[in-house]
């Protein structure tokens, strides 16, 4: 499982390195052919390490724009349709209702305390894609909110570090190869997991592989029991952040699964561009076919 | 960084008191299309008794669902380029209709649409709307705003508009980043796609939503 899993990885960051800076894909090279995949564990040290070694290459080859993704293309729609279909089977029965009984039952400190739980738990790797995008200032911030909330914060229960006014941003892999330009390529809908492309799903990979808590899970049962505990806090949570929404747009839509794509990729499209209004060349070619002048010229005709 | 929290309502706080204090100040920044016009009132004024109009007439409690939509509908025209924002989510499909089918599509898209938001205005309570900055990007102008609620963080709303004989009209609203006629462009042509191109398949999903 471990081995399958970490095989994508060594070729993405590989490639990554080779896309943005060629002197850094050699670096990373050596530290990956040198090393047995055996040693999984001496692999994942020097490849921290390579990957901050080359930080200063990286953010001085980091030219490319953000990739923005401008419309849907979803090549295996059929497929993705009928996994859509079965997660909102599954969710119906399991996640639904547990969420919703969270929404009712649980009081407001505790959701609180959830919330800030399953985001210091992904700390980490905030900081560390943060890190990789050429932003050190935001890896340090992340870096700092994870010590902070871990420890006066009380496990990441309180998140004491917004009240010191460092803010949450979430990164992840598939941002960091964004961020490089990226783009999403086919939409995929994942089995449980839901909304997806294929740098995205990538990026999960890579994050999963790349998470201490995954490593440790190895190791300790503590640790496995607090990355599996984690897991199934995440997803309680996050079902309940998004259900009243969700609701409404399964109840307003005509074609759920494709107001679902849209979203997705709007907000993937944020998200990379951290919040920031979309430039000027991205609000110009929000569509390749038609857009807002194309409409204006249709309606007074 | 550490300051952006003191720092973004303060930026806001600026910009809203120079388009109050400063009428004058606060219209746009030059641009071919809008020089050519007299526009009467900023974009981001337009928005302000945009907002105005909707909280004083649509928040009443008592007020019975239909009238409520219809309401909605009516400060949709006034305020919105419906023949445009209708075009514009039907995307390349708008050509395979008539000019007929179009109107009455726009009619059943403006039912469809105050089915769907209309009712959010009636748990309106407590929450303020802060009109923001204005900035130009090509022909149009996009207005920052803010939905401040008393529980949560503040929601980020963007309004594009344009001029359509001398005033600003409304043809895209952005919650958070989520274009709400992007999303419903998207959705729209989707399920004219998975009916063989065909339109009317859209419009009799959408009477069948509206009851029109």
């Amino acid at each position: 499982m471990r081995y399958v899993i970490a095989l994508p990885y060594r070729k993405l960051i590989s490639n990554v390195f080779w896309f943005s800076a060629p002197k850094t894909f050699r670096v990373g090279e050596v530290c990956v052919s040198n090393i047995g995949w055996p040693k999984i564990m001496k692999f994942r040290a020097l490849l921290s390490l390579c990957a901050a070694g080359s930080l200063s290459l990286l953010t001085a080859c980091a030219s490319t724009e953000p990739a923005q993704d401008m419309s849907d293309y979803d090549p295996i729609e059929p497929v993705n349709r009928v996994v859509h279909g079965v997660n909102g089977a599954v969710d119906f029965m399991v996640l639904y209702p547990a969420a919703m009984w969270y929404r009712d039952i649980a009081p407001e400190p505790v959701k609180t305390s959830v919330k800030s739980f399953v985001r210091n738990i992904n700390e980490p790797l905030n900081s560390l894609n943060a890190l990789l995008q050429g932003d050190p200032e935001q890896a340090a911030a992340s870096f700092q909110r994870f010590i902070m909330n871990s420890t006066i914060g009380l496990l990441g229960f309180n998140d004491v570090a917004t009240d010191f006014g460092i803010p949450y941003r979430r990164e992840d892999f598939g941002q960091t190869l964004a961020h490089y330009g990226f783009s999403g390529g086919p939409y995929i809908v994942l089995p449980l997991i839901g909304p997806s492309n294929l740098r995205d799903t990538i990026g999960l990979g890579v994050d999963y592989a790349a998470n201490p808590l995954t490593w440790g899970a190895e190791n300790s049962d503590t640790a496995e029991a607090l990355y599996l505990g984690s897991i199934g806090l995440s997803a309680l949570h996050y079902r309940y952040a998004t259900i009243n929404q969700l609701n409404e747009l399964q109840k307003s839509s005509i074609d759920y699964y494709a107001a679902l794509r849209s979203l997705y990729r709007q907000q993937r499209n944020t998200q990379i561009r951290n919040g920031a209004p979309a430039s000027i060349s991205a609000v110009e070619d929000e569509s390749a076919s038609f857009d807002f002048d194309d409409a204006v010229e249709a309606a007074s005709e | 960084m550490t300051n952006s929290k003191i720092t973004l309502p303060a930026a806001a706080m600026i910009a809203i008191a120079a388009t109050w204090s400063a009428p004058s100040f606060a219209t746009p920044v030059s641009s071919d299309i809008v020089t050519e016009v007299a526009v009467e009132t900023s974009a981001a004024n337009v928005i302000q008794s945009m907002a105005d109009e909707a909280i004083t007439e649509l928040t009443d409690q008592s007020l019975a669902e239909d009238v409520r939509r219809k309401k909605f509908v009516a400060l949709m025209d006034r305020y919105f380029a419906m023949d445009v924002v209708s075009r514009f989510v039907l995307g390349r499909y708008w050509r395979s209709i008539s000019k007929d089918e179009i109107d009455e599509f726009a009619v059943l898209l403006q039912n469809y649409l105050a089915l769907n938001y209309a009712n959010q205005f009636k748990e309106f309570n407590g929450e303020q709307f802060v009109v923001g900055n204005e900035t130009q990007k090509n022909k149009d102008t996009f207005v920052n705003s803010q939905f401040v609620r008393p529980d949560g963080p503040p929601v980020n709303i963007v309004w594009r508009m344009r001029v359509f004989d001398d005033s600003y009209k409304v043809i895209d609203v952005s919650i958070e980043g989520l274009s709400m006629g992007i999303t419903q462009r998207d959705e729209f042509t989707s399920v004219i796609q998975q009916n063989n191109d065909d339109v009317s398949a859209l419009t009799s999903a959408l009477k069948a939503k509206t009851g029109l």
